[in-house]
Formats: C-alpha cells, structure tokens, sequence
C-alpha cells in the first residue's frame, strides 16, 4: 500500500476532496486511482453500523445505442436478461443494464477493470455510443444496517432488502435529484452503489450524512469496503 | 402523490417525470410539405377525451408514450415507443420550392 498522497496528484479527481480533506482524510491509491483510505479508525465497524463512501476515481463507464448489447455478447459481457438488474463478471466488474439498449460498467474496488479497459480501447460498430460515466456522475456507496432506514428518508422506492434484491437497480429520485441505485452487497454487508450528475455531488453527500446522522452514520474511507468483502 | 407506470421503470411518483406533448404520427419526411412539418411540431389538438402523450422518466431519461383521458385525467395504459417506431429513420437534405423560399 503506497503512503499517504495528496488526492491533487492525479487529474481524476473526486468534487469532494476538499471535504474529504476537512475531515482529515488518508488518501491512497487503488490501482490506477487515489480514493480516501479512511478517515479515523475502526471504519471496518461503522460500515457494518452505517457508512458513506466516495468512490467516484474508480472505473466505470456506459454504452448506449441499438447495437450496443449485440456488441458488448460478442465482446463476452454477461449481462441480465431484463432491465436494471445487475451482474458480476469474472474479472469482479458489475454490468448493469440500464435499458434495452444501454449498459452501465462499473469495476471493483480494485481500481482496476480489465473488461472496462478491454471494451474501451475495442472497435465499436455502429450504433454503439460510448457514456462517459466516469466524468459525467459520481458514485457513492451508502453501506450498513441502517442503509436502508437512511434511504427511506430521501427516497420513495422501497430499497429494504426484502423488496429489493441484491443485482437490483432503481432509476429514481433520490433527495430530489436523479439518482442510479444499485443494491451491490459486500459479503454480507447491505450495500447500494449511488450514481448522480457530478455537478451535484456536493449537495447529495451533506444530504446523506445529514439523513445518516439520527443512525449515528458517519463517511468511511474505501478500505472499510475492501475489509468487509 | 399522482403515481405514473414507467413501461421501464414501474410505477413512480409523477414528480420524476416530465410532460413531452401530444403523440402524432410522423410525417413522411420525403414527401410532407413546410406546413405539416410545422403542424406537426407546433400545433396541437387539445383534444378533450382520450389522447396519445409522450412523457420522460427523468432518472433513465427514458421516453415514453401513455394513453391519458385529459377529461378524467386517468391514464389508461403507458407503453414503449418502440411499439410505433420500430425502425431508424435517417434524414437527408430535401430540396423543395417551399424550402427555398
């Protein structure tokens, strides 16, 4: 694990650094990314508890257009038979598919996704169009028992485990803005992977954490994640 | 709350979706004339009873069509778009005297 770094040296950059630096945040880098390693200790429980991640540096992108599911078979992507549910490939990233004619990819907390790296640098036919998702929305993760309690404060689709399965995605409101929200547990920790307009990221993280706070939830760094896999 | 059926998505609060007009069916844009190409984007019938709408869920940014009774304000039934236009339709220059004036 590299020491600590400054979430400045890379150009990909998170639009929460700053806060992530006001609450004395270690930053590391994952893979090809500098994330928040964690921001006081015992994180490996409050995730368990309640827990609010940044995790928009690592690698995801969409593909949008009439062919893009025909290309993304041939390319040897698994994806679900019907709309917003998600599956895992081998090489740990999770395609979700968004419509009939749309897939989202999102790698593993590795921050490394060779089949995202691998799809990126292929040919594309026709009518497949590349998403930039990695700059166009951020993704948090909001993991723990009161995960669900939290988000149905903001939110008025019912995300409780029972009635949304794990591979699950809703394409909703979430604390009025549109949001992406995947149910992606990690083991046996309840986790929903949040995607929203970049430009609003700001707003939605002091939302949550002020939903969190009547569950005694608090931001954790990535690592919490990766040590409860 | 009025509750919306995305064909997509399923049943959401109609704050998440946007209004996009009356349904018409497309002119064929090889033969029509200036003036029902802009009957066709500008006006409208404001029928009273049952009419054809095109709405967008804005979370999936997904278009789609819904029987709506503008008297009642009922929603018969929400469908994919994909039911009416089943093929790509490609645009080319057309040169006719109305567009060249």
């Amino acid at each position: 694990m590299d020491p600590s770094i400054s979430p400045t040296q890379t150009s990909r950059r998170s639009s929460l650094y700053r806060r992530h630096s006001q609450l004395n945040a270690e930053f590391h880098s994952f893979g090809e990314t500098i994330a928040v390693h964690h921001y006081g200790s015992d994180e490996t429980t409050q995730a368990q508890n309640l827990g609010l991640a940044d995790l928009s540096t690592l690698p995801r992108v969409g593909f949008k257009g009439a062919g893009a599911l025909a290309w993304a078979e041939q390319c040897g992507v698994h994806f679900p038979q019907q709309p917003n549910w998600a599956s895992k490939q081998p090489d740990g990233t999770l395609v979700a598919r968004l419509s009939s004619s749309e897939l989202l990819m999102i790698g593993d907390y590795s921050g490394h996704s060779p089949l995202i790296d691998r799809l990126a640098a292929a040919d594309r036919p026709e009518r497949v169009y590349p998403l930039p998702r990695a700059d166009s929305h951020s993704w948090l993760a909001l993991c723990g028992s009161h995960a669900p309690d939290t988000l149905a404060k903001v939110c008025a689709v019912d995300l409780r485990p029972q009635h949304f399965e794990n591979g699950r995605i809703a394409q909703t409101s979430l604390a009025k803005i549109n949001a992406i929200i995947l149910r992606s547990d990690i083991g046996n920790l309840t986790n929903y992977a949040i995607f929203s307009d970049s430009s609003s990221v700001e707003y939605l993280w002091d939302s949550l954490l002020d939903a969190m706070a009547e569950h005694l939830g608090s931001p954790v760094g990535l690592q919490a994640l990766i040590d409860n896999r | 709350m009025k509750i919306l059926t995305c064909p997509l998505n399923g049943p959401r609060n109609m704050s998440e979706f946007t209004y996009g007009g009356e349904y018409h069916p497309t002119p064929d844009h090889a033969d029509a004339s200036a003036r029902e190409w802009a009957e066709h984007v500008f006006f409208h019938h404001n029928t009273a009873g049952v009419v054809t709408e095109w709405w967008c869920h804005n979370a999936s940014s997904y278009w789609f069509l819904a029987e709506r009774n503008t008297l009642t304000d009922e929603v018969l039934r929400t469908f994919d778009c994909d039911q009416l236009y089943n093929q790509r339709i490609d645009f080319s220059a057309v040169t006719t005297p109305e567009t060249r004036k």
